[in-house]
């Protein structure tokens, strides 16, 4: 029996096990990206129907990286949308995403959530957005270069300057002295 | 270069690096304990991270799908992908049957089309040189005298000083004034209301349309050429106009008028015009007869035909299809019938031609990265995999088409996306300005866009004409899979390869033979006289093989005939005319153009004589040309076209069929009766 011909019930099973999974960090990944929560959970919904849609062999080896990638292509079609001024271009991202600080970095900064958002809300968006991707979410270079449609080399380079930003802060107030 | 700036440090510490690039860190570290504490740094830093993420991940309580969306995902689970066929299956013997015998006939039709290109041999084409000799007595002295114009010295004896040719190069032309008028500056003040846009126009009946959008279209008026000589425009080769409103025809409803483009139902019929010789990319042919709707005027068809180019002969193209496949497509006269046309399109590439495919709806995607044509199967399986579902999002998808059109860009080759869509962008008014403004960039890069609309009901016509046009490409409609082979197969030469851009045409009224004048149809087109040498004004393009038709109802001097709308300034003189308006000639047309590659244009000039023909002594393309032209403005309820009944149009029609290849004309007869009945 190939991938292609197994019963309906194993991909439902499977696609169920995916939602359980990935529900709580894709949505948290699209809040950030549009700004609420209600916006992002359509955003991730869709991300799940279309999930429903695919062939269960040309998804499965790289679950993850799809439904992230396709989680950030809903996202920001829906930001984009909804901004009449975002330019047409490679330029989209940045602007979707540096123009506007994610409102809930405020709410965190207020609670208190912890020393490591604090410090990382100070962060460009850009750079916020691969090292969730990494630390949050898991994904290797490879993977986030494919989701943010970025080479390696430029994953890794936006890795490496957000962690020299945040290095030495995080540790308390100690290391900084 | 410090450790901290090699982001090669931060990968080998978290785990990323392989290769050289490793033997190499791991080289500096053994030797380097300042790289080795940075690593570590970045180690301890990347734990903590990961620790305050997790955190803010799990502490995030509301960050999941209300419980509705999650039933409707599980349910949307329990029903198992909709019907598709799996990706990387086996074409069974069966199937090979049909693929080859699909191509094996499409193959044929393919073949005789390019192997037919007919052309009027010189004896039966219409020659301007032949009706210039046989003038008859409206001779240039008659007209100047009958009209009184000109009380300067004149030269009474007018050999013409020049022998031209039918298409002349002019390399020395660079002025946009009227030859048969002093420079502008020495003509007196013309007095006011000459223009006269606000005597039509708003006639057309507002009708209620389900979504389709169609831009107002307000019928060019007729001009006093003594007042304003020039009439400027771009050429288009659009005709989706005409197929959208046989659609409607068929589907019994009458078109509202501001669907019909009459120039796009002209053009939408191949014409027999002799294809150019030498260099020029084109050929350009006038042709002067009474004008049908009312013999007292002249109808000059004015011809463009494109050179040539055999299916062997055809560059290489590197095509990026970007498909619709937004919810709203979801209809068996959209869908589906893209998919066939595509396939259809497919099997006529050859192996040196390439094939990306990239889809749009809620998100857009690459479903085929760009694939040779050697390997058809492949490309006609993930067309056959389409299906339609979510909300549309062209514009990220366009990005997505011509990003991948630029890493595969052939050089001096065919780059081209070909948008298929109901064109429900589902986007706003400033990103549309945006959209055209990134298709019209992208054409300067060499990549143009052509675009196929589909479907009805939706259908966004203005605005998909708009995009089509800053993309210096063609825009057709596609109702059935016939059309879809005439646009998509027979004319595969002309819909992929550019061989003139920016075509624009100026046409000179020589005032002493011409009262009045208007362009029939190209109402978008219309240019401002400048933009007629301003390289960097847009402008049509002509395929390869392709024909371009323009019509203009003259109004002749020397009669006592009132220019339709005008009643002419009491203040206004005669303006001076040179003495090449006394030639006899009763128009100059004008082009320019630019070489697909080239940024500068090139003119090209032809001068007419009209040779006083009636109408049925003009060619069957010239007639066939009037009869479309003239059910187009019944269509759109225009006062142009006289006292012309469906009925004339009909007879003209028939009479007028000539060969037809195809049988596009035969099919229009029918579409006239449609109107006819729907009446």
């Amino acid at each position: 029996m190939t991938e292609s011909e197994r019963p309906i019930d194993d991909s439902a099973a499977w696609i169920r096990a995916a939602l359980t999974q990935y529900e709580r960090p894709l949505t948290a990944y699209a809040t950030r990206i549009l700004g609420d929560v209600e916006r992002a959970r359509d955003a991730v919904q869709e991300t799940f129907l279309r999930l429903c849609n695919q062939e269960r062999a040309s998804v499965e080896n790289h679950l993850s990286e799809w439904l992230f990638r396709v989680c950030r292509n809903q996202a920001l079609d829906v930001q984009r949308k909804e901004s009449w001024m975002t330019p047409m271009n490679e330029d989209r991202e940045r602007v979707a995403l540096d123009t506007a600080p994610p409102p809930t970095a405020a709410i965190e900064a207020r609670e208190n959530l912890s020393h490591v958002l604090g410090m990382m809300s100070g962060l460009p968006a850009k750079q916020q957005e691969v090292l969730r991707l990494k630390f949050q979410h898991g994904l290797s270079y490879k993977e986030i270069s494919r989701v943010m449609d970025e080479s390696i080399g430029n994953v890794g380079w936006l890795i490496h300057v957000g962690i020299k930003n945040l290095r030495g802060k995080l540790a308390g107030e100690g290391a900084e002295a | 270069m410090k450790f901290t700036d090699d982001p090669r440090l931060t990968a080998y510490a978290l785990g990323e690096l392989e290769g050289t690039d490793r033997v190499e860190v791991e080289t500096l570290l053994e030797s380097e304990p300042a790289a080795r504490a940075f690593v570590d740094d970045v180690r301890r830093t990347a734990a903590e991270l990961e620790a305050g993420l997790k955190g803010e991940l799990t502490k995030a309580g509301d960050a999941r799908l209300l419980p509705a969306q999650r039933s409707a995902v599980e349910r949307a689970a329990a029903a198992g992908p909709a019907k598709k066929l799996p990706r990387k299956r086996s074409v069974g013997a069966r199937e090979w049957l049909g693929i080859a015998f699909a191509a094996t006939l499409l193959g044929v039709v393919g073949t005789a089309y390019f192997g037919r290109q007919r052309y009027a041999s010189p004896d039966e084409s219409t020659s301007i040189l032949a009706n210039r000799d046989s003038a008859p007595a409206r001779g240039p002295a008659g007209s100047l005298q009958g009209m009184g114009y000109a009380s300067t010295v004149l030269p009474t004896a007018t050999a013409l000083p020049k022998s031209k040719s039918v298409v002349g190069n002019a390399p020395t032309l660079g002025r946009t004034t009227s030859r048969y008028h002093p420079p502008v500056d020495s003509i007196p003040a013309l007095g006011y209301g000459t223009k006269v846009d606000e005597f039509f126009g708003d006639s057309e009946n507002e009708q209620e349309l389900s979504r389709e959008a169609y831009e107002r279209i307000y019928e060019n008026p007729f001009f006093l050429a003594a007042v304003e000589q020039l009439s400027t425009f771009s050429i288009d080769v659009d005709t989706a106009s005409y197929t959208n409103v046989r659609r409607m025809l068929v589907g019994g409803s009458m078109p509202p008028p501001d669907a019909v483009r009459v120039e796009e139902f002209v053009n939408y019929f191949q014409y027999g015009y002799e294809p150019p010789e030498g260099k020029v990319p084109f050929s350009v042919s006038v042709e002067v007869g009474a004008a049908p709707w009312n013999p007292e005027h002249r109808l000059v068809r004015v011809g463009l035909k494109g050179r040539p180019v055999d299916a062997s002969e055809r560059k290489p193209a590197n095509l990026v299809f970007l498909l619709d496949v937004s919810g709203s497509m979801d209809n068996p006269n959209k869908l589906p019938l893209l998919k066939r046309s595509m396939q259809m399109l497919v099997q006529h590439l050859g192996a040196g031609d390439r094939v990306a495919i990239a889809v749009y709806a809620g998100a857009s995607g690459l479903v085929l990265p760009s694939t040779s044509c050697e390997y058809p199967l492949e490309i006609l399986q993930s067309l056959e995999d389409l299906r339609a579902g979510g909300s549309t999002n062209g514009g990220a998808g366009i990005e997505l088409a011509y990003k991948v059109a630029q890493e595969n860009f052939i050089e001096g080759g065919i780059n081209r996306v070909i948008l298929a869509t109901d064109g429900d962008f589902n986007v706003g008014t400033t990103s549309d300005a945006d959209l055209e403004r990134l298709i019209e960039q992208k054409a300067k890069t060499g990549v143009f866009l052509s675009v196929l609309g589909f479907g009805m009901g939706n259908y966004q016509d203005a605005k998909l004409e708009k995009l089509s046009g800053r993309g210096n490409g063609h825009f057709a409609y596609i109702d059935s899979l016939l059309e879809a082979k005439k646009v998509l197969v027979e004319e595969l030469g002309a819909t992929l390869e550019t061989i003139a851009k920016d075509v624009k045409i100026q046409v000179d009224f020589n005032p002493v033979e011409v009262k009045g004048y208007r362009l029939i149809g190209y109402e978008n087109r219309v240019l401002e006289h400048q933009d007629f040498l301003d390289d960097t004004k847009d402008a049509g393009e002509i395929g390869a093989g392709h024909t371009v038709t323009a019509l203009y109802e003259v109004v002749p001097a020397g009669g006592n005939l009132d220019v339709p709308g005008i009643e002419p300034s009491k203040y206004v003189q005669p303006a001076e005319v040179s003495s090449e308006a006394l030639e006899g000639e009763l128009l100059t047309v004008r082009l320019r153009y630019k070489l697909p590659q080239a940024d500068t244009s090139e003119p090209l000039e032809v001068s007419v004589v009209d040779g006083g023909a009636n109408f049925f002594e003009l060619g069957e393309d010239t007639r066939f040309a009037a009869s479309v032209a003239a059910f187009g403005m019944i269509l759109r309820s225009s006062k142009n076209v006289g006292e012309a009944t469906l009925e004339d149009v009909r007879r003209w029609a028939v009479e007028s069929l000539g060969e037809d290849e195809g049988g596009y004309r035969e099919q229009f007869l029918k579409l006239v009766d449609r109107a006819i009945e729907k009446r």
